[in-house]
């Protein structure tokens, strides 16, 4: 039950959000649906972005053999189509954006890769932000011994070297496969948010809105998950995409050291096969400069989005930028 | 009065550090480039830089310790097929080929000053022999052959055999492959414990050698060996002082870094390339020759590579199974993508030098040679022979256990990761769930040697060069440990333990002590064979090379197929030739 008294003074970003909907009466308002802070172009261009990525890997094994994204596929060291590698060889329209020394074919590498290296990041990200939202919303609004011990948890937990405790693991690990990768990531994505989220419900636990369903009798459970939770979604979505994106660094961190799945096919394990294999020396620039370009567009994408969810949730930001 | 002193204080700690830091780089800066040679050698680190007990399973002694240091008895000349002497000037059997008789050189003296003599050469033997757990290096080996090793006088030792060996001063003290025994200092040795002793210490002058170099630094990346101007060789008029005043190996990881440094001049010599890199490089500095000026540039090493599947734990035990995997396995495909056609595929277990190719001719018109095309249709039917249907993910199941290798290598040469990733393609392609699993070079000798793994990428069958004894006697039922025990040498780790086996020994038992050459040996061989081919204990897959890049930019005289004074090696023991023959470019 969300308040609507306005005289409280104004805490959180969402709350000011509200209050600049209400100073725009003549601008019609929630009358018009298309004056809304959602429709931002910043968020509709990361989504393009991100979209177009996973397009292309859902359609493009349609079109594709994705098959040829493995070792042993394809000729050796082709270039793409319209270049000649150092051994005088014309790139071919089977391979349209080349091939590397182990017979991948880079134009299935991306179609395979991309969304397994995005993949990994929406999976950490999606474990790290439910365990952080949990114990996030129960210390701050909780508050007392709860808040005490998770913060402290949270608090160990962040100063501890995540990607060296991440190489130490993979290294022990039989076998590595995309989603255990995620779910390593994901060991340490929680504390970030769980201490952001925290420090939101703390400022929110005293609003009106909050003391009035109180008063109404309302459950913690439901005063957390459907008073609080559905204002902070804004907020959530920005945190989200932002774990998003530090998941996949971590992701493409480890398969750039080697650590990452040796057979599927990764950004990140493209490029660790490139350094491998002198793919600088050998002038062989498509090897790994397609993931790499195909990593900067998508980070781009996820950036935009981060944005564009920030100015949503913050009207201040999205003043600015006006 | 406390802020002066402390800003004294600490202008004075930073003047010592500066100074601190100035010594030690003028001390790493004091021998001139050009008077240096830098080798590559393939690891990720080097696990123990400051243990050089070489018997200690762990330890590296390829990082200068056995190219630089520790001189050799004698070196097989791979190019003459003679044996050269080194700190050996005879080794000589009876005529039953059961007492070995070694003479010492006149007046070689270790690095401290001592004498180096028989007395150091019985004491080694003697140590080795007293390994109850005949898990220190080269201590199985001794431990098969020798009765017993006396002195005759300070430069005569014998050797009492339990039997005849004609191969004798060949297999252990002649660098045949990589190494031999090293002997020991017994003045330093004498009392130590072989298992903890490190044979290290800097201000002592430890570890000690006879070869012309000392060690100045070891770290987890890198050795540092300086040239001793009072060697022995030098003294005696035996040979001069080697040219090179610094020597230093150094561990460069992926293979970008070492076509990096080699294109810049600042690696000498770099242990193995594969043939793309190697073009680049030379591209970049036309002073980077190879073994050949041309295609296929690279040495075919004798350690031919094969998959090892663990024979004493199930599904592997099965042998139609490992039948199966052999027969699926496309060895011209592998040539053509891990090799990019530096190599060939294996006809037999052997390594395809010239003088086995009589045993392998032999076993091959017997039926028993490698197809190098893949007969996946056979492969299959006998894995459906042995009960497995294909499951919806297209793996062979049977009891609801899914028809799995998980194949670990050596993550630190990227010919072994490429060759395991084309085998794995090939197997999941015909229904094997195969995984590839790099791994550290300690874990995939421990997982090895204890017999805990499935599937093992490595080079284990490695020993014949001329002669096909050693390579089979690897596998014979002396080795043969349970699951969980270290087997002696590496040897049979793959626990290959049936009747077959028990055959098969006998018959190798026989060939061990027959003379080198003898008519018999080339069917003996081929009815020793069979058993193992009737029962695929080992998968031979291809031939190895090794594309060695040297730099002529500042040192000359490296081994070549015109300059062939032996193989390139670097990381052999031979490596005291090449050191020797190197001359200054300009």
């Amino acid at each position: 039950m969300a308040s609507t008294n306005t005289d409280h003074p104004i805490e959180t970003p969402f709350e000011l959000a509200r209050a600049e909907t209400a100073r725009k009466p003549k601008r019609m308002g929630r009358l018009n649906r298309w004056d809304t802070p959602w429709f931002n172009s910043k968020l509709i261009t990361g989504v393009v972005i991100i979209g177009l990525i996973l397009l292309i890997g859902i359609l493009g094994r349609l079109f594709w053999n994705a098959d040829l994204a493995y070792t042993a596929s394809s000729p050796l060291n082709l270039p793409p189509v319209g270049f000649v590698n150092t051994r005088g060889q014309a790139g071919t329209w089977e391979h349209p954006l080349g091939t590397e020394n182990s017979g991948r074919d880079m134009l299935a590498l991306m179609i395979v890769g991309a969304p397994n290296s995005f993949m990994v990041g929406v999976i950490a990200a999606t474990v790290g932000m439910s365990v952080g939202i949990i114990l996030g919303f129960s210390a701050g609004f909780l508050g007392g011994r709860v808040d005490d011990v998770i913060r402290l948890l949270s608090d160990v937990s962040i100063t501890i070297p995540a990607l060296m405790v991440l190489i130490v693991i993979q290294a022990l690990l039989k076998q590595i496969e995309l989603t255990t990768m995620a779910l390593l990531i994901a060991l340490f994505a929680w504390p970030s948010p769980t201490r952001l989220i925290r420090g939101q419900v703390l400022s929110m636990r005293e609003s009106g809105y909050v003391l009035m369903a109180k008063l109404s009798g309302a459950s913690s459970f439901d005063i957390m998950f459907k008073e609080i939770l559905p204002n902070l979604l804004p907020y959530l979505a920005a945190s989200f995409i932002g774990n998003t994106t530090g998941a996949i660094l971590a992701a493409i961190g480890l398969e750039v050291l080697g650590l990452g799945p040796q057979r599927v096919p990764t950004l990140g394990g493209t490029i660790y096969f490139a350094i491998e294999g002198a793919a600088l020396l050998r002038n062989m620039w498509w090897w790994w400069g397609l993931p790499t370009l195909t990593l900067a567009i998508m980070f781009i994408g996820l950036l935009l989005i981060n944005l564009g969810l920030d100015e949503i949730a913050n009207p201040r930001l999205r003043q600015a930028s006006q | 009065m406390t802020l002066p002193i402390k800003r004294i204080s600490l202008t004075l700690m930073l003047i010592l550090l500066f100074i601190s830091t100035a010594i030690v780089v003028t001390a790493q800066d004091e021998v001139a480039r050009a008077d240096t040679v830098i080798f590559d050698i393939d690891d990720s680190a080097i696990p123990n830089p400051t243990n050089f007990n070489w018997m200690v399973p762990g330890t590296r002694r390829n990082t200068g310790a056995h190219q630089a240091l520790w001189e050799p008895l004698f070196i097989l000349n791979y190019e003459t097929g003679q044996i050269d002497p080194w700190l050996g000037v005879s080794f000589t059997p009876n005529e039953a080929q059961d007492v070995w008789t070694l003479k010492l050189r006149e007046g070689i003296k270790w690095s401290d000053g001592e004498a180096f003599n028989a007395d150091d050469v019985v004491f080694t033997i003697n140590l080795l022999l007293g390994d109850e757990t005949a898990t220190l290096a080269e201590a199985a080996n001794m431990q098969q052959w020798i009765e017993s090793v006396e002195k005759i006088d300070d430069l005569t030792v014998q050797f009492n055999l339990k039997a005849p060996n004609p191969r004798f001063q060949l297999d252990y003290f002649s660098v045949r492959i990589w190494g031999g025994v090293v002997i020991l200092p017994e003045h330093i040795w004498a009392g130590q414990d072989p298992f903890t002793f490190t044979f290290f210490d800097l201000e002592k002058g430890w570890p000690v050698g006879t070869g012309p170099y000392r060690l100045v630094s070891s770290t987890t990346t890198e050795t540092i060996w300086d040239r001793r101007d009072d060697w022995w060789g030098a003294e005696t008029g035996w040979m001069p002082l080697p040219e090179p005043l610094r020597l230093i190996w150094v561990i460069t990881g992926a293979e970008e870094n070492k076509a990096l440094l080699m294109s810049d001049g600042q690696l000498d010599s770099a242990m193995d390339m594969t043939l793309g890199a190697f073009e680049a490089v030379q591209a970049q500095n036309p002073n980077v020759i190879a073994w050949y000026d041309d295609l296929p540039y690279a040495w075919p090493d004798p350690c031919a590579r094969q998959l090892s599947l663990n024979n004493a734990v199930p599904p592997w035990d099965n042998k139609d199974l490992r039948k199966a995997v052999s027969l699926i396995i496309d060895r011209n495909q592998i040539v053509e993508v891990a090799y990019e056609g530096t190599s060939v595929p294996s006809k037999t277990m052997f390594v395809q030098y010239g003088a086995m190719s009589p045993y392998i001719d032999a076993i091959v018109g017997a039926g028993m040679g490698i197809n190098p095309e893949a007969d996946v249709a056979a492969g299959q039917a006998l894995i459906e022979g042995a009960g497995y249907t294909r499951n919806a993910d297209g793996f062979y199941e049977k009891d609801g256990e899914v028809l799995a290798v998980d194949i670990i290598s050596d993550e630190t040469g990227i010919e072994y990761t490429r060759i395991v990733n084309v085998v794995v393609e090939q197997l999941r392609a015909a229904g094997i769930e195969a995984t590839a699993r790099p791994v550290a070079s300690a874990t995939w000798i421990d997982a090895r040697t204890t017999g805990n793994f499935s599937g093992v990428f490595d080079w284990e069958a490695c020993g014949s060069i001329n002669e096909p004894w050693n390579s089979m006697n690897r596998y014979t039922n002396h080795w043969v440990r349970p699951l969980g025990e270290r087997t002696p040498g590496d040897n049979n780790f793959v626990r290959w333990n049936t009747e077959n086996t028990a055959k098969y020994t006998e018959i190798v038992d026989q060939i061990g002590v027959l003379p080198l050459g003898d008519p018999q040996i080339v069917d003996m061989v081929v009815e020793a064979y069979r058993y193992m081919y009737e029962e695929t204990p080992i998968i031979p897959l291809t031939q190895a090379k090794k594309l060695v890049p040297f730099d002529t930019t500042y040192w000359t005289g490296w081994p070549s197929a015109e300059n062939n004074y032996n193989h390139p090696a670097t990381w052999w023991q031979s490596t005291h030739q090449i050191i020797h023959n190197l001359r200054h470019a300009q």
